[in-house]
């Protein structure tokens, strides 16, 4: 009888052992998941940081080159030019008591002189958007526009919804986010959609901004082009500089034909810092 | 008839309670239409076979007849088509590989152990109520259980396990062939038809971790959406 009862305590303990050891291991195994999981997320996180970082960088770079080319053509080539228009003018008051044909090469030389110089401009301006800087988004795309519509038998408009009558300044990067960012896809309505019409969106609420291109072209598949891993490096440009500002896009078929293209940017609260100098390569800084 | 059948339902509770929930699991594979998933449509047939013979066994033990052979004929089963089951789950080509020979090993040696063991085919009466058969299933059991584990903390690739049926399913799993490992052993010494010593709570034990065992599977079954798995 006593050895049934030790028995039965002996089963009772190897039993209990072996349901509380079970127990042990779902809990463990579900604890270790959630652990490693966290981990990961860290890791990930860590790293998706630094490749934003890495961007960032990469795209600071490229505007600072852009502003160093524009600063030597600006300051360089675009005085040379100037200088080299009034020598000819001078010229041409010498020449012209002399000789009819020296005066008609003079006159040629001085209009290619003048238009080399306004290829100058445009070509500086083209790379740092100055008007984006002085006066906003809103003013640099209808510039942007006005440019684009000289040359093209394009209708371009351009339409923005703010809150209040005046689209508000955003900060530097976001402003100059959604500018190259429309730069883009408008110059890829122009090249690649064969459209004669294109619109441009933007708007601004309390939590995003929102910019809409809608071309009227032969459109295309945005499905395909993720799949077949189409998208050239101006598609990827502009997923690259959303992901610094933690930006979206979507590509959609437009439903009157032709292609549409939505960027989301967060807004962020502009700081009350000063906006960074047209040429800021005339005040060094010093970083320590 | 239906006097002895409650009369066994009054008596014999647990029991009862341990062949009669194997419905919620199987009510909820067709409702969550989980028989899309291949490892639900073995879990369904499992049940189903299991619940056919749970209920012949509970007509013969409301009649106070022997059912010693389809306790044995169980076993045989539940390993069979619980660890053909994992074939499907795990990734590692070569546990896949030794759970179809262990699967085979274990008819051969279930047949063989029911022969050896009981001395006298013809006299149920004097039948082992457990084989080794029953500890040997249990510790295999136990040893795929854990494999899956081992996979699921490497890969990483269950985002939420408290919402992942199998998981559900091999905890249930674990909970029942880790509650009886030990029990079946003493059992084997211990049980036959014609009585044996008596254990008293303990002949519950198995019961009763099995009726856990199918709260957990049916938690499992629950949580499978036929929708994400169309999806997959």
């Amino acid at each position: 009888m006593q050895n049934n009862d030790e028995l039965k305590l002996a089963l009772l303990i190897a039993t209990m052992a072996m349901v509380i050891m079970a127990f042990f291991v779902i809990m463990f195994v579900m604890y270790y998941q959630k652990k490693k999981f966290e981990e990961e997320k860290k890791i990930s996180e860590i790293e998706k940081n630094h490749s934003r970082r890495l961007l960032d960088t990469a795209l600071n770079s490229e505007e600072t080159e852009r502003r160093r080319i524009a600063q030597d053509l600006h300051d360089d080539i675009g005085t040379m030019l100037s200088l080299t228009k009034l020598s000819l003018n001078q010229l041409n008051k010498i020449i012209g008591e002399t000789g009819e044909k020296e005066d008609q090469i003079l006159r040629k030389t001085q209009s290619l002189v003048e238009e080399t110089i306004l290829h100058v401009r445009r070509i500086t301006r083209d790379l740092v958007p100055t008007t984006l800087e002085r006066f906003g988004l809103a003013e640099a795309i209808d510039e942007f526009i006005l440019k684009l519509e000289e040359g093209n038998n394009l209708i371009i408009s351009f339409k923005f919804n703010a809150e209040e009558q005046e689209l508000p300044r955003q900060g530097a990067k976001i402003e100059l986010t959604l500018y190259r960012i429309m730069q883009e896809l408008v110059n890829n309505a122009i090249k690649h959609a064969n459209c004669t019409k294109i619109e441009i969106n933007l708007n601004v609420n309390e939590k995003f901004i929102g910019l809409r291109v809608t071309d009227n072209g032969i459109g295309f598949d945005p499905e395909q082009i993720k799949i077949s891993n189409l998208a050239g490096l101006g598609l990827l440009g502009i997923e690259s500089r959303l992901a610094i500002v933690n930006g979206t896009v979507q590509y959609s078929k437009a439903t009157s034909g032709g292609s549409s293209a939505f960027a989301q940017i967060p807004v962020v609260v502009v700081t009350d810092s000063k906006p960074e100098p047209l040429h800021p390569f005339r005040r060094e800084r010093v970083n320590i | 008839m239906i006097e002895s059948y409650i009369s066994y339902l009054i008596r014999q509770p647990i029991v009862c309670i341990a062949v009669f929930i194997t419905i919620v699991p199987i009510a909820l594979i067709f409702i969550r239409k989980a028989y899309i998933n291949p490892i639900f449509l073995i879990l369904l047939i499992y049940l189903l076979i299991k619940f056919s013979l749970d209920l012949i066994m509970f007509h013969y033990a409301a009649n106070r007849s022997n059912n010693i052979i389809f306790e044995s004929l169980i076993v045989l089963i539940r390993y069979t088509f619980l660890s053909s089951i994992f074939c499907f789950q795990l990734e590692n080509k070569h546990f896949k590989r030794i759970i179809t020979l262990t699967i085979i090993t274990f008819i051969i040696f279930s047949i063989w152990d029911f022969f050896s063991i009981n001395e006298s085919i013809s006299s149920s009466h004097d039948h082992k109520e457990f084989l080794y058969s029953t500890t040997v299933e249990c510790l295999l059991m136990i040893c795929w259980i854990m494999v899956y584990f081992y996979e699921t903390i490497r890969s990483l690739k269950i985002p939420n396990l408290l919402s992942y049926p199998f998981f559900w399913l091999c905890s249930g799993m674990l909970i029942y062939y880790s509650s009886i490992v030990f029990l079946t052993p003493f059992f084997h010494y211990t049980f036959k038809w014609n009585g044996g010593m008596d254990l008293g709570f303990f002949i519950y034990v198995p019961s009763i971790s099995e009726s856990i065992s199918m709260i957990f599977i049916s938690i499992g079954i629950w949580f499978f959406s036929a929708k994400n798995y169309a999806k997959q």
